[in-house]
């Protein structure tokens, strides 16, 4: 089922308005198209605020009507959807107009990731979310099989980040099923077993790049 | 502004379609809830088959409100209904999938995991 919203952003006094369709998985391919994507832009820390909504509105007649631009000016693709059937062309195209995405190698999630391997948690995967994501950079996901090892794992990783790099985390004091650690450009998920599966954050991430860890933490691949 | 009686739609995977407030989380006389504030709720209506059923309470976690949400940079945002997502007692999502844009300022209130499953980030 289809739910229509219309989301009125105002900004300085001035108003946009664009039509917001939210889309679920159940729905019928017909309606796959219409989504709309904003995007942040910082230039040398100023914020510059770039919005595009483009949406296709879905007409009852059956044709596609053309996209409503709320602030058009950029012709490029704004936020990517992380799982999406178009997501491929949307890559090519901003592979071919930004190149190679290039990032420094992080040492804080490597290090964070050997840690945590120095805890004997299992699947340990580091992701770079940054095209896909605007507010994070790289997310680490790791397994631990009990609550007191998901609370070993946790306060060693922010003693480190603490004593290395001066960060502190936000995030779960305590230690839960799913325990998330938010040090700003780098979110650690530690897992049990079931929530794992259960959640599939590499699944929603799936168009993340996979960093390669050193050997000794390499995960064994599974599918 | 979400008080008692109110009904607001899911935006998760988790089963339930709408929900009615019951209590606002916080100090003992609070009227509204915004953006970012933790709800007890009932179920009013529910996906069938699913493990939520009608008529259980639940904690909510309200993402998008009608009612504007201010920013410091002058930037206002109003959403075109009352949304929630359904939290366990321990703070994890119900559902594992988000619907919907969401405000970033769930990521300063902690919910980072919400914010980590949402399809995008306003």
């Amino acid at each position: 089922m289809a739910v229509c919203s219309t989301t009125t952003l105002s900004i300085g006094g001035s108003v946009f308005s664009g039509q917001l369709r939210h889309w679920e998985p159940n729905e019928s391919k017909l309606f796959q198209k219409p989504r709309s994507r904003f995007r942040w832009l910082c230039l040398n820390d100023l914020h510059l605020l770039r919005f595009r909504t483009k949406t296709l509105n879905f007409n009852p007649r059956g044709s596609l009507l053309p996209s409503l631009y709320a602030y058009g000016k950029e012709a490029d693709d704004a936020f990517l959807s992380k799982v999406n059937e178009d997501t491929d062309e949307m890559f090519d195209d901003l592979m071919k107009k930004y190149g190679e995405v290039v990032f420094r190698k992080n040492e804080l999630a490597v290090e964070m990731a050997k840690v945590a391997s120095d805890v004997k948690a299992a699947d340990i995967r580091v992701l770079f979310v940054k095209p896909l994501v605007y507010w994070s950079r790289f997310f680490i996901i790791a397994t631990a099989f009990s609550r007191p090892q998901i609370d070993a794992i946790g306060s060693r990783i922010r003693d480190l980040a603490e004593k290395k790099y001066g960060k502190v985390p936000s995030g779960d004091a305590k230690p839960n099923s799913w325990t998330l650690l938010d040090f700003g450009d780098v979110v650690v998920h530690i897992f049990l077993p079931q929530q794992r599966a259960f959640y599939n954050l590499e699944e929603f991430y799936g168009n993340a790049t996979l960093i390669e860890l050193p050997s000794e933490t390499q995960p064994p691949f599974h599918t | 502004m979400i008080q008692p009686q109110t009904h607001l739609n899911v935006a998760d995977n988790s089963g339930a379609r709408e929900l009615m407030c019951i209590r606002v989380i916080g100090a003992s006389n609070r009227r509204y809830a915004h953006i970012g504030d933790v709800i007890v709720a009932v179920i009013k209506e529910a996906v069938p088959n699913t493990p939520l059923e009608r008529s259980e309470v639940i904690k909510a976690e309200i993402v998008r409100t009608r009612k504007e949400l201010k920013r410091d940079n002058g930037m206002i945002i109003r959403y075109d209904d009352n949304v929630a997502v359904i939290i366990d007692q321990e703070g994890n999502p119900k559902g594992t999938r988000i619907f919907g844009a969401i405000a970033r300022e769930l990521r300063q209130l902690n919910f980072t995991k919400i914010v980590s499953l949402a399809p995008e980030v306003l």
